[in-house]
């Protein structure tokens, strides 16, 4: 596969708790990877890649929820992608909705926003959500802020991570690890354009096939997401363990009115005094007068 | 009763233990108050390196916080029958106005402490609750499901910008406007003239309970 992009790719589009970033000005095309899950046949090559680009090791294999072919029951701080092998029962018969899980690399990130830790969290303008681990503080307000789950914190370490998107190889020209993996090309990897149309074309033949709820997944209360599904059945994305519509209008009121009604209040808080001061002053006790003391 | 230098009487006002109890608070509360506003707003994470960098004030905000809840604790024990509202309360809120303005001296007739400090003592102890049972879900945010950890921030933050907002209000009235007040923290003691300006029910109470303090 030819590069996708070029090392510029990093340019940097927002960081956490620094609201005045300054952004580049290269115009560096947005990445998009794509992963369609009526192709995905659960080999897990892409765990083996995940695993093996990052250096991670799983301390201990835990035990699996019962009869499922899952390696884990849930993201781990070193497990930053799992197949889900999600069970369903339709029609009389087993439905496996298996789902590739990981960092969604959202356009309106809750993680970043909610982290408080500047330089904690980046992104950049390819759409690439990055933790920086040296400036993390442990706190996991990011967990709270991610609609989908994700940030893990190591107990060893006390800092949070999480799927990077390869954000080292797509720096290099590279394609994730886990796309390169895909014995049958259930993830892509491209611009953000291509992907979208790729997906677009995949949920036409999936609709001529007979499968009517085919779609696309990108939601758009986080403002489209840089990981994108093809999922068979789009009317149900709780079927693929996928929630149906994330936002962050939590993060956003945390973020924005609750802090300036705080400002307001130290603020006002602080000016009130001092005008009170200025106009009433302190009350003296005339201390010479001690003949009037009532008893 | 000790007495000055001049033959007046000093009226003990906070006991040894009341002050060790009210100063631990203090500290504990400043700590907590400032660590708690570097994770607030980032233009206040220059805190976070002032008290040892940002995993540092992660890790001790919450246990500080737990040593200012145990204080406080003490001082809920210690003052609960002072702190009461009584019938009394309602003419110091009727004159409100005048309290504000410095005509204190109809307000004056107030016990240990006046309806202001009342108030002020139980909008803290209320908000040191909610920072508690708030505060727990964002130490342990994998013991909560995220429901609760939202509505964690939203009630941390609401309570902590309340009793900031209070404290303002109490180092302001204690430091600028009575003076002696912060000397009756510091070293125990009140005149009898202070006494009588400020809780003049508390003074009369005083005497009619220990006659030789009468001079
Ligand atoms: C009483 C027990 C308390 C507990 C258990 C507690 C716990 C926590 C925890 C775990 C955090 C997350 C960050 C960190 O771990 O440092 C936090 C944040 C914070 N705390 Fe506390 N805290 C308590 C009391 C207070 C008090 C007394 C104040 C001060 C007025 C305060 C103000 C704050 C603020 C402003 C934040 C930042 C929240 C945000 O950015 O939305 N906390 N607290
Ligand atoms: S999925 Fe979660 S961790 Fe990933 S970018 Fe979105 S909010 Fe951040």
């Amino acid at each position: 596969m030819s590069p996708v992009t070029s090392a510029s790719a990093l340019q940097v589009k927002a960081v956490s708790a620094s609201p005045h970033t300054a952004t580049g000005i290269k115009d560096v095309p947005e990445l998009t990877k794509m992963i369609d899950v009526s192709v995905c046949i659960g080999c897990k090559a892409c765990e083996v890649a995940c695993q093996e680009w990052n250096d991670l090791k799983v301390d201990e294999i835990r035990e699996s929820p019962p009869q499922t072919y899952q390696t884990l029951p849930d993201l781990e701080y070193n497990f930053w992608q799992l197949i889900k092998f999600n069970e369903t029962e339709r029609d009389g018969r087993l439905l496996w909705t298996l789902t590739k899980y990981q960092c969604m690399h959202c356009e309106d990130p809750g993680c970043l926003k909610a982290c408080p830790a500047p330089g904690a969290i980046v992104q950049y303008s390819n759409g690439i959500v990055d933790f920086v681990q040296e400036n993390c503080i442990g706190c996991q307000f990011c967990v709270t802020g991610c609609p989908f789950d994700v940030p893990r914190i190591s107990p060893t370490t006390g800092k949070v991570y999480k799927c990077t998107l390869c954000s080292d190889r797509v720096s290099a020209g590279l394609e994730p690890a886990c796309v390169k993996s895909c014995p049958t090309n259930a993830i892509s990897f491209g611009t953000r354009e291509k992907m979208l149309a790729q997906a677009q074309g995949r949920v036409a033949q999936l609709t001529a096939d007979g499968l009517d709820h085919a779609a696309v997944y990108n939601p758009s209360g986080v403002g489209g997401t840089h990981v994108i599904y093809v999922l068979p059945h789009g009317d149900e994305t709780s079927l693929y363990g996928l929630p149906t519509n994330p936002k962050v209008t939590f993060v956003n009121l945390w973020k924005g009115p609750l802090k300036w009604l705080g400002n307001l209040v130290f603020a006002g808080g602080i000016v009130g005094v001092v005008l009170h001061y200025l106009r009433y002053g302190p009350r003296e006790v005339d201390e010479s007068r001690h003949d009037d003391v009532k008893h | 009763m000790a007495q000055r230098a001049d033959g007046r009487n000093l009226i003990v006002r906070y006991p040894m233990i009341d002050r060790v109890v009210h100063w631990t608070i203090a500290g504990t509360f400043v700590y907590v108050m400032l660590t708690g506003l570097a994770l607030f707003s980032p233009p206040f994470f220059w805190l976070a390196d002032v008290f040892g960098g940002g995993p540092v004030i992660r890790y001790w905000h919450p246990i500080i916080a737990l040593v200012f809840l145990a204080a406080l604790a003490v001082l809920l024990v210690r003052w609960f029958k002072d702190m009461k509202v009584d019938a009394d309360d309602r003419r110091w809120i009727g004159h409100f106005r005048e309290f504000v303005t410095g005509d204190e001296k109809v307000v004056a007739d107030a016990g240990r402490f006046n309806f202001g400090q009342k108030a002020l003592f139980w909008v803290q102890s209320a908000s040191a609750v909610l920072l508690l049972l708030s505060g727990v879900t964002l130490w342990f945010p994998r013991s909560f499901d995220v429901g609760l950890r939202q509505a964690g921030f939203i009630v941390h933050d609401l309570s902590a910008i309340v009793a900031i907002g209070a404290l303002i209000v109490h180092i302001y009235m204690g430091v600028f406007v009575t003076p002696g007040s912060v000397k009756a923290m510091t070293q125990g003691t009140v005149s009898a003239r202070w006494a009588e300006a400020h809780h003049a029910r508390w003074l009369k109470a005083l005497r009619s309970a220990t006659p030789q303090a009468r001079h």
